[in-house]
């Protein structure tokens, strides 16, 4: 519309936690004060976080209110870094490298031990919706390779029977 | 001196007379081959630019995309297109006409026709009676099109390899 | 050129293929090519745009550089040796181009931007003639982006270009590229279609066929084309346009570069409006009304027809009865040949101001509405007051040029009537109702008064006196006092406000006090020639006094027969009510136009068919006070004439001296001659003014939209289909709506002269109290009166 929006959309704004708003506004307060978009990351993380573990249109736009930004710029990041889900994901989100180094040391096998064991193939999430299969690009641990992402941990030199323990520990 | 000489005789004796004669006599005896036409036909080359028409694919979807290259190849300014976008969202003609009283039959269209959509068939017996008649329209040439579609696929196939 | 400055302008020798050249430091090596006519193929490059170098298209040798570089990223050095055609920059360049057409689809034949590719080009320059790349090419859904932009995003090759115009250019960042890598595909945010008011630009940015336009679409190739230059019809900006013809029909419209107007930009309304030429509408033979049968007729007849009707009516009830109303977007040969009708019938009853309400200072108005100043200028201002202007969507090339002056540090401000979403950030923003805009401005002028240390001009003074100084006020008159190159504009709004007259005087003192240049935003593509050309009631060519009425003053005062020159009362006019009535109820009307409407067909007597731009020579004077000539692109369709002509025959009919033109340059220059001597000036006089009228209790605002203005616009398909195109409505805010008790979403019933119509109500804060936003100029609101006045409104 061609009339001026001066109000933020407050309705867009609730979304966004207010733990997530305060978490957020701590990145924001790092930059400089008219270059509040360089928070756009952090916020993805933040507001992803508060959903489960992904993003949605919605919050999307959610944050490129909060940072009077461009609700497409945000898209783009949002897309961009494949750390960013726009579809539900399990609870556990299994991230596989599988590139050069990995592969080398046998990430192949990794892939399908993994799929075989929880039933589902690369990019799913099984049906009780506990787990999830990703294919990473390199996460910079090629000194011990094969590896995988849990959460925020790396866990490294990868066996079958490693796989298995760190599975069966988590519920 | 010498040339003079060989002249007189052959003048002489009426050499070169005798030479042409004995041409015609030959003839006379041989097998004639004149064509009968109309009821007998010289066979054609595939690559025989007669009248044009605009061919179909097999589910009977008009091949022309509309991308005017034969309008613009067009030496004599004989082909006429308008296009628009057709409610399927291809891009089609709404016009395509040829003025066959302006085409020089040079082939152009065909050759720059990247999917085989015009073509121009082995048909030379047509004719027009009144004024207008050899104006070709869309519609005329997707008739011609359908009519010999086997005669013009065929002749496509006989020349696919020299192309 | 980047970063250029004053110490460093010594200049670096350089060498590209062995030439020698001098230049800038801080040029990219391609600007220097460019400059010197060494062509480096390229496609994310686009000399009005940022540096992306993300297509390497233009890799270059350099000497004792290890590996090519890009030639658009690579600032000059002294001493450099560039070679852009060495087997290491060919080779550079022909891989380059072998990756571009991996997933380029090669589906030129049905391609519109077959015949001008960028791509194309350069490929038949770089790219082989097979591909080694067997595998599945990449696929992308084409997007939706509104009714003039199409999309084949599959051709798409990641320039960013039309990324980059609307960050930089247009203001408003709607397309992006989300994804990565293969991934990544050009769109708008969950395609949303743009609403930029020069979106069709990236059209001709676009280097392939990704984006094109929508109405063209399948239409035509360019080499059928043939180009004539034309000035566009719909704004004081006069841009340069390229009109495109085939077998005499106007295809498309394209920018005409001219770096000191229109640089290489065009606004949608210039580019589409073409669109409505093709209109039903059309009015393609006379037509007279003959006992209310109409009847096609020849031009003989019908233009005997109109001058008898006219000398008629002069006879019966005096010459002072006759009055002309033409759009202001009308040629000047056009305007200047209607007042010699109207005046040499015996009347000066002329006026092009259509949509203006208040006259009182016409005859302290300059000799036309200028800005003073050349729309390059704009550029490098430090402040700007916009008063009553929605520059962004009324003046697109000025508005561009202002967000330049913005970018680079201008204090831009307005004082507007509704909150309106500019592209550039706005220093100050004061909303007010239509009948406050001048006590602002006051505000401004005491502002300025107090931090010049100057006096306010004694005829100002007390009547100003009571006006409170606001923070706001103070701002902006610091803004235009500290500014080098300030400038005071008037917009439409401004002029067609119903205190103009003391706007107008303030904003020349608020000039004054400041220093800044002061100029007008007229309306219609023609202002600035009607005024010059005499198409007003008080002045002559040249500048005579003379005595008339005014457009407002001939739709109410009981005019006995009309000419009309490409308008339509119902929508061009202020109030347009009152100017059917006043259609209705004259004896003979006599309408030249390129459309005829039913409405039409009620009120008039003869209907004339004259030519639009595209079918007529003629001249059109810009805000600059530019005069820029055309001539014709196509012959006018059926018996259409050009109006100069039709109005020159009028003229013999009428044994009237002075009508023996053989060309429109003719009576260009005989009106040349008459306004050579005058000056080129945007002030006046400053005037006593009365900011203490009586004010209603709820206000209309009735702003034409910006594809309202003149009858193409209005019947341009494409150009209706966008959201700027403002259907009907009643727009009130939160505080309004609560006291009128409205409800958005439902309709409400509006009462204005006489006539109830029911309108979609909108809230939206933009708007000020107690006001009510009706645009004017659309079906359904065209029934209503005065744009600025008195409204009733109620909850249906």
């Amino acid at each position: 519309m061609m009339f001026a929006q001066r109000d933020k959309d407050q309705a867009k704004l609730d979304l966004i936690s207010a733990e997530s708003k305060a978490d957020i506004d701590n990145w924001v307060a790092k930059y400089p004060a008219d270059k509040k978009e360089s928070a756009v990351m952090a916020a993805l993380r933040i507001v992803q976080d508060q959903n489960a573990g992904f993003l949605t249109n919605e919050l999307i736009d959610a944050i490129a209110e909060y940072l009077d930004m461009p609700a497409i710029a945000v898209y783009e990041v949002a897309t961009f870094y494949s750390m960013y889900e726009r579809d539900p994901v399990g609870k556990h989100k299994l991230c596989i490298c599988t590139n050069i180094s990995c592969m080398l040391c046998g990430s192949d096998e990794v892939v399908s031990h993994l799929e075989k064991k929880l039933g589902i193939k690369l990019g799913e999430t099984t049906a009780d919706g506990k787990f999830t299969l990703k294919e990473v690009e390199c996460l910079g641990a090629c000194v011990n390779a094969p590896m995988l992402q849990l959460g925020r941990e790396y866990h490294e030199k990868l066996t079958p029977e490693k796989l298995d323990k760190l599975i069966d520990s988590l519920d | 001196m010498m040339q003079g000489l060989k002249q007189f005789f052959k003048s002489l004796f009426m050499l070169e007379l005798m030479k042409g004669l004995s041409i015609t006599g030959k003839h006379l005896f041989a097998r004639k081959f004149t064509l009968y036409y109309p009821e007998e036909k010289a066979p054609i080359s595939p690559r025989f630019r007669g009248l044009h028409a605009l061919r179909r694919y097999p589910n009977g979807e008009e091949r022309c995309i509309a991308c005017k290259l034969c309008e613009a190849v067009c030496p004599a300014l004989a082909i006429t297109i308008e296009s628009e976008q057709r409610d399927d969202g291809t891009r089609r003609t709404t016009r395509y006409d040829i003025d066959l009283t302006k085409c020089i039959f040079c082939g152009f269209c065909e050759e720059s026709c990247p999917v085989d959509s015009i073509v121009e068939t082995g048909i030379y017996e047509y004719h027009g009676e009144e004024h207008g008649d050899l104006y070709m329209t869309k519609e005329k040439l997707l008739e011609i099109g359908d009519k010999y579609e086997k005669d013009i696929a065929a002749a496509r196939a006989a020349d696919a390899s020299y192309r | 050129m980047h970063g250029v400055s004053d110490e460093m302008s010594d200049l670096l020798n350089i060498e590209i293929n062995g030439v020698a050249l001098q230049v800038k430091p801080g040029t990219m090596v391609i600007e220097a090519a460019d400059d010197a006519g060494i062509t480096i193929p390229r496609f994310c490059y686009h000399k009005k745009l940022s540096v992306a170098a993300n297509c390497r298209m233009c890799l270059v040798e350099v000497e004792k550089a290890p590996k090519p570089l890009p030639a658009c990223a690579t600032p000059v050095t002294d001493g450099m040796k560039v070679l852009t055609k060495s087997p290491l920059a060919l080779e550079a360049q022909k891989s380059v181009m072998e990756f571009l057409l991996i997933n380029h689809p090669l589906d030129c034949p049905i391609c519109d931007q077959g015949g001008e590719c960028e791509l194309q080009d350069v490929a038949m320059g770089y790219g082989q003639d097979m591909s080694r790349y067997h595998e599945k090419k990449r696929v992308v859904k084409d997007k939706f982006l509104g009714s003039l932009i199409s999309t084949d995003m599959t051709r798409c090759i990641h320039c960013t270009r039309c990324v980059r115009f609307g960050q930089e250019v247009a203001g408003i960042m709607e397309m992006g590229a989300p994804g990565r890598g293969e991934h990544t595909e050009i769109s708008t945010y969950m395609e949303r279609a743009i609403g930029s008011e020069m979106s069709g630009n990236v059209i001709d940015l676009c280097p392939v066929g990704a984006l094109t336009s929508k109405p063209y679409r399948y239409h035509g190739r360019p080499w059928e084309n043939t180009t004539h230059d034309s000035i566009a019809p719909h704004d004081c900006v006069g841009s340069n346009v390229h009109v495109e013809t085939r077998r005499n029909q106007v295809m498309r419209v394209l920018p005409k570069e001219n770096e000191a107007i229109n640089e290489l930009w065009l606004s949608d309304r210039d580019r589409f409006s073409y669109m409505g030429l093709t209109s039903g509408d059309r009015l393609l033979q006379p037509m007279v009304k003959q006992d209310g049968e109409w009847k096609t007729t020849d031009w003989q007849n019908a233009l005997n027809y109109a001058v008898e009707g006219l000398q008629r009516v002069k006879t019966a009830s005096g010459a002072e009865t006759i009055g002309a109303l033409a759009s202001p977007s009308s040629t000047t040969e056009e305007l200047y040949l209607l007042q010699k009708v109207i005046r040499g019938m015996g009347s000066n009853n002329i006026d092009h101001r259509l949509q203006q309400l208040d006259f009182a200072n016409q005859d302290t108005m300059p000799a036309y509405p200028c800005m003073n100043q050349s729309i390059a200028d704009l550029d490098n201002i430090n402040a700007a007051l916009l008063v009553g202007s929605f520059t962004r969507k009324d003046q697109p090339i000025i508005a561009h040029r202002l967000r330049k002056a913005n970018k680079s540090g201008a204090k831009v401000s307005v004082i507007n009537s509704v909150d309106y979403d500019f592209n550039l950030d706005l220093s100050q923003s004061v909303i007010t109702r239509p009948d406050d805009i001048a006590s602002q401005l006051a505000g401004v002028v005491k502002a300025l008064a107090e931090v010049t240390g100057k006096s306010i001009p004694d005829v100002l003074a007390s009547s100003i006196s009571s006006v409170t100084v606001t923070d706001e006020h103070k701002a902006i008159a610091a803004d235009l006092n500290d500014a080098e190159n300030a400038t005071v504009l008037m917009g439409i709004h401004a002029m067609s406000n119903p205190n103009f007259s003391a706007i107008s005087s303030l904003a020349n003192a608020a000039a004054e006090l400041s220093g800044a240049t002061l100029g007008y935003l007229s309306a219609g593509a023609n202002s600035a020639g009607a005024w010059l050309a005499g198409a007003v009631p008080h002045r002559a060519p040249g500048q005579q006094a003379t005595d008339g009425k005014n457009a407002m003053q001939m739709i109410t005062d009981d005019m006995k027969a009309f000419v009309l020159l490409n308008m339509e009362p119902e929508y061009d006019c202020a109030n347009p009510n009152e100017a059917l009535s006043a259609m209705s109820s004259a004896d003979f009307v006599v309408c030249m136009t390129p459309f005829a409407t039913s409405t039409m067909r009620k009120y008039a007597d003869v209907m004339l068919p004259v030519a639009p731009f595209t079918e007529t020579s003629g001249t059109y004077v810009n805000v600059e006070g530019q005069w820029q000539s055309f001539t014709g692109s196509v012959p006018p369709m059926g018996d259409v004439r050009p109006g100069w002509k039709v109005l020159r025959v009028i003229g013999n009919f009428l044994k009237l001296d002075g009508f023996d033109y053989l060309a429109s340059e003719d009576v260009r220059d005989e009106l040349d001659g008459l306004t050579r001597e005058l000056e080129t000036n945007s002030r006046s006089e400053i005037t006593a003014v009365n900011l203490d009228s009586s004010k209603p209790e709820l206000t209309r605002i009735g702003h034409v939209s910006l594809y309202a203005v003149d009858s193409l616009v209005r019947r341009s398909e494409p150009l209706q289909q966008t959201d700027d195109a403002l259907a009907a409505m009643i727009a009130v805010n939160n505080v309004t709506a609560k006291k009128l008790g409205l409800d958005s979403g439902q309709m409400a019933v509006v009462m204005q002269s006489n006539t109830r119509v029911k309108l979609p109500i909108y809230i939206e804060d933009a708007i000020p109290d107690d006001c009510a936003f009706i645009p004017a100029g659309v079906t359904g609101s065209v029934e209503l009166g005065l744009s600025y006045g008195p409204v009733e409104v109620a909850g249906g």
